[in-house]
């Protein structure tokens, strides 16, 4: 009896030593504050001024300080200084221009790095406002192509800088060869980046755009050390800067390996370790927030005021397929995930979390994108568009009333997303709850009377004598998107018409938009700052698509909405801004160049140990605000993972089983 | 056999400009830079932005034909640089692909070296044993499951793998990798037993065969009749004697074990060179996704080379001119 237990010990020594459970951190200390995240592919590029990726700044954004930063808890959005000591109040200077002066913190230091040896120094340097000028310049230079050079081509002088600095390339080939700084500073300053003093910045416009602010709360204006770029050159095993991120941030790259796994920890020699006692916005916990976050437990007095940040290390693990991200989130190894679409119904009933999820104290967040799906009207086109006047409007009218948006949000986005009544989605200024566009409620009746006003009985062309027959551009070709465009396609149907469904890829479809060889396309738009401006320029005259290549796609050009825009896209957020909103919103919903579909909504699941956690639909960095208990979490666990090991016993006795007959045959034939 | 060897070489380099020639039509004439561009630099990029990344990576040469710099055309370019080996930078990230093979090399050999192995042996220790209860129950439930196992998809193996290891009975992590030696059996526990469940049905089938063949033939009657034992005969005479059709299967299988395997390294996120060319595809990194095609035909045609020579070394009957 003794022996068989010891044996059955060994045994499952062993196993275990070859097991020893599920968890993917063998040896990972239970009681540090580690938070742990999964990323469904490889970050690209971990360069602030190229990436536009909301992954790659899920990795990087927090190893960098940015000037303003946005409140953590506020809707909508509110600016908050970052490293800023304040957010700067535009001044008009001649011309039209306008002036923005920055001030930066004193004390701020760039993470620890042997890069800072190019300026003799050990360790980190002091942050200044040359370095935001800095990388600026690295946002004009066109060998760093950065995605965001058009938008800040509004500063004065910075196309001029780009030019001048590819000229000099050009010309002599051995200045490219010259280190990084010394090339920016051949080229000469950009005129409108001044640095009157080491934490002074001036930022010139050449012309008003209030936005400019949101820019210096993204990363791509970060302040970066021109050491570090000239050091990761990729040459004698250095990395190249894009994988070897240097900031000033709250965090700072631990390890970097793009493939599989990623590890950023507390940067010591942040501004808010350092100097708690400045209390500075951007360093500690918000006391104030949007009605509902005190009571989704956002505002605890426990955190209120304290310097952040709060967790010690953040994980992040490259996992390509979401099965098993989502398996491994239930296992309590990741602290937070997405709703896999196959898993939704299962998850999700009506809105809310399934019983037995709540009953392991998940939590969902849900919170919509600052986006807009739409369909567009070429409104160039002679049927559909303006040329047709009165009868290609009321025609866009009626095929307006046909698309039940609730429907398509059901069937295609699992009903995550808000029904759209205008381009303008919730938690932007303009936004208006109680408003409804009388021709986004599907009613085929009055799209029937519509289309018969319209000379166009039942959908029927007189000049044909036939279903009056369009054409629907559906860039997606998958047999997903090829779905979609049958749900609009066979609405249309309904009312008589004749919609064709033309496949085309993205570049298919920009020649088509280049020739204006279009009709009916679906396109979306996720803002990149929370301004109307940043979602009404997409149907602004001077934007159009096919006479000036811009993202007005519809090429919608009404003098009125233009005027209106022109006066709404440089106001402050106040009661005539808000007027001016509501005029273009109803000349929008008039004239129909869109035929808005839906806000994204994301659905975010959490893990009950995890505090202070607020979805962020815009791209910014909140690692710093959230904490964790991680002996709650080393408790759950170990509750959902004690691995069952008498299968492997049935296992091995069955197939001693089997083999006896077979070994006792062998034995037999010996014999 | 030398001339043999450098025919044989000719022969493979003819086929590997072939792939060459096909991958050109294939990424160059076929995609456009644009295509690339707008998926390295981001959807909301503007024309000239796209343009400037076309620039700085080069796609703005002539594709096929520079009437004033024969050398200066992407085809020129192309060719160059894989007969070469200077693979230059994914489209995607601008990472030169020699550093990324080179990551990827190590974890792809953890996953399909011990698999290739344990498979080999696992599959010829089974089908020797099927093979000598041959018209037993041990046979006919062998070839039961064989079949079964060869039906099955790889990745209903994956997913089922996954689950019952992973998540059912929490034996080891459903993902992940860890290049530590001690905890590389942890990670890859699961897919080696997928791999080896999957792989095994159809080599035990065509191995069995294989033997099958050999154990009627004259030399182990005439072995029998000497008295010599089955478990000997098996071993000593028909495995030997069965080696040709099984090293055509082995060696030519060889090279492919440091090209990874896509599916599995994809699902258990194994960063190896499998799971870098499901990158490369997703991210439209033309540059990479390139490089692991010509790596594949090379891998293939030295398969076929080494499996030619390895003939001669398991049989000195065949010699090769």
């Amino acid at each position: 009896m003794r022996r068989r237990s010891r044996a059955t010990a060994l045994a499952s020594a062993l196993l275990c030593a070859a097991a020893c459970g599920n968890s993917p951190y063998p040896g990972a200390d239970d009681a540090a504050k580690v938070r742990y995240g999964a990323l469904p592919e490889p970050p690209k590029t971990l360069d602030p001024a190229v990436s536009y990726s909301t992954l790659d700044h899920a990795v990087f954004s927090n190893a960098y300080d940015t000037l303003l930063e946005y409140h953590y808890l506020k809707r909508p959005y509110e600016l908050i200084p970052g490293i800023a000591e304040a957010v700067p109040e535009p001044r008009e200077l001649p011309g039209g221009r306008v002036a923005y002066r920055f001030r930066l913190r004193p004390d701020l230091l760039f993470a620890d790095d042997p890069a800072f040896a190019l300026s003799g120094r050990d360790g980190g340097r002091r942050v200044e406002a040359s370095d935001v000028a800095f990388e600026l310049m690295r946002i004009a230079d066109p060998a760093v192509a950065s995605p965001v050079f058009e938008t800040l081509a509004k500063i004065e002088g910075l196309r001029e800088f780009s030019d001048r600095l590819a000229a000099l390339r050009d010309a002599d080939p051995d200045f490219r060869a010259r280190r990084i700084d010394e090339q920016y500073a051949a080229a000469g300053p950009i005129s409108g980046v001044r640095v009157p003093e080491p934490l002074e910045l001036e930022i010139v416009l050449s012309e008003p755009y209030p936005q400019i602010l949101y820019w210096f709360a993204m990363v791509f204006t970060a302040p970066v050390p021109w050491e570090a770029v000239a050091y990761y050159d990729g040459q004698e095993g250095r990395d190249l800067f894009k994988d070897h991120p240097v900031g000033s941030g709250p965090f700072r790259i631990a390890r970097y390996e793009p493939e599989s796994r990623i590890a950023l920890e507390r940067n010591p020699t942040w501004y808010g370790v350092r100097h708690p006692e400045w209390k500075a916005p951007g360093a500690t916990y918000p006391s104030e927030g949007e009605p509902g976050d005190a009571a989704m437990g956002r505002l605890d007095p426990a955190y209120v005021g304290r310097p952040l940040p709060f967790v010690e290390r953040i994980e992040l693990l490259v996992e390509k397929e979401d099965i098993a991200t989502f398996n491994k989130f239930l296992q309590g190894y990741y602290d937070a995930s997405g709703i896999p679409r196959e898993s939704f119904d299962t998850l999700v009933h009506e809105g809310a979390l399934s019983p037995e999820m709540a009953a392991q104290g998940m939590r969902l967040e849900k919170g919509v994108q600052p986006s807009i799906d739409y369909l567009g009207f070429n409104m160039n086109d002679p049927v559909v568009g303006a040329p047709a006047g009165e009868r290609g409007r009321m025609l866009r009218q009626a095929m307006s009333l046909a698309i039940d948006s609730r429907e398509f949000t059901r069937v295609f986005a699992n009903g995550r997303g808000v029904p759209a009544q205008s381009p303008l989605p919730p938690g932007i200024f303009g936004y208006d709850e109680t408003y409804r566009n009388p021709f986004r409620e599907p009613d085929l009746e009055r799209a029937r009377a519509l289309l018969r006003e319209a000379g166009y009985p039942d959908g029927i062309d007189p000049a044909t004598g036939r279903p009056l027959r369009l054409s629907f551009d559906a860039q997606d070709t998958s047999s997903r998107g090829m779905l979609s465009a049958l749900f609009f396609t066979n609405a249309w149907k309904r009312l008589g018409l004749d919609v064709e469904i033309a496949a085309t890829d993205y570049n298919q479809f920009q020649a088509k938009v280049r020739r204006g060889a279009y009709q009916i396309f679906q396109w979306a738009w996720i803002a990149d700052y929370p301004d109307p401006e940043n979602l009404l320029f997409l149907l602004w005259g001077p934007m159009s698509a096919s006479n000036g290549g811009g993202p007005n796609s519809a090429n919608f050009a009404n003098a009125r909405y233009d005027e209106l825009f022109l006066e709404m896209k440089n106001r402050p957020n106040d009661a005539r801004r808000k007027e001016l909103i509501r005029e273009m919103r109803e000349l929008l919903e008039r004239e129909r160049p869109w035929i808005e579909l839906i806000h994204r909504e994301a659905y975010t699941l959490y893990q009950p140990w995890l505090r202070n956690v607020k979805p962020a639909e815009l791209s910014q960095p909140t690692a710093k605000y959230v904490d964790l208990d991680a002996e709650q979490r080393a408790r759950l666990r170990r509750e959902r993972n004690e691995p069952i090991l008498w299968p492997a016993w049935v296992l091995a006795v069955a197939a001693v089983g089997l083999l006896v007959p077979a070994v006792r045959t062998w034995l037999r034939e010996r014999q | 056999m030398l001339a043999y060897l450098i025919r044989r070489t000719a022969y493979g380099f003819v086929t590997v400009l072939g792939v060459l020639a096909l991958l050109f039509a294939l990424f160059f004439l076929y995609a456009t830079p644009q295509d690339i561009a707008r998926r390295a630099v981001g959807e909301k990029a503007p024309p000239e932005v796209l343009q400037r990344w076309i620039s700085n990576h080069g796609y703005d040469r002539p594709r096929v034909w520079n009437p004033g710099n024969f050398g200066d055309t992407l085809l020129a370019d192309h060719f160059r640089r894989m007969l070469s080996f200077d693979f230059g930078r994914s489209d995607a990230d601008d990472t030169p692909i020699v550093d990324r093979l080179r990551r990827g090399v190590g974890p792809s050999l953890c996953v399909t070296l011990p698999l290739f192995a344990a498979g080999l042996v696992i599959g010829v220790g089974l089908s020797l044993l099927v093979a000598y209860f041959r018209e037993t129950y041990i046979d006919r439930m062998g070839v039961v499951l064989c079949v079964l196992g060869m039906s099955v998809s790889i990745l209903l193996y994956i997913i089922g793998g996954q689950y019952l290891f992973g998540k059912l009975l929490r034996w080891f992590p459903l993902s992940g990798f860890d290049p530590d030696p001690l905890l590389i059996p942890r990670f890859l526990a699961i897919p080696w037993l997928v791999g080896l469940f999957a792989g095994l049905g159809g080599e035990v089938r065509f191995y069995r065969t294989v033997f099958l063949e050999e154990t009627g033939r004259d030399y182990v009657r005439t072995a029998r009749a000497k008295g010599c034992g089955d478990a000997r005969i098996m071993t000593r005479h028909v495995l030997r004697n069965a080696l040709i059709p099984i090293l055509t299967q082995v060696v030519v299988a060889i090279p492919f074990l440091f090209t990874g395997a896509i599916l599995t390294e994809s699902f258990f996120s194994i960063p190896g060179l499998g799971s870098i060319t499901v990158d490369a595809i997703h991210a439209n990194d033309f540059a990479t996704l390139r490089v692991m095609v010509y790596i594949g035909s090379l891998a293939f045609v030295a398969g076929q080379i080494a499996t030619d020579v390895s003939y001669t070394l398991v049989d000195p009957r065949v010699r090769l001119e």
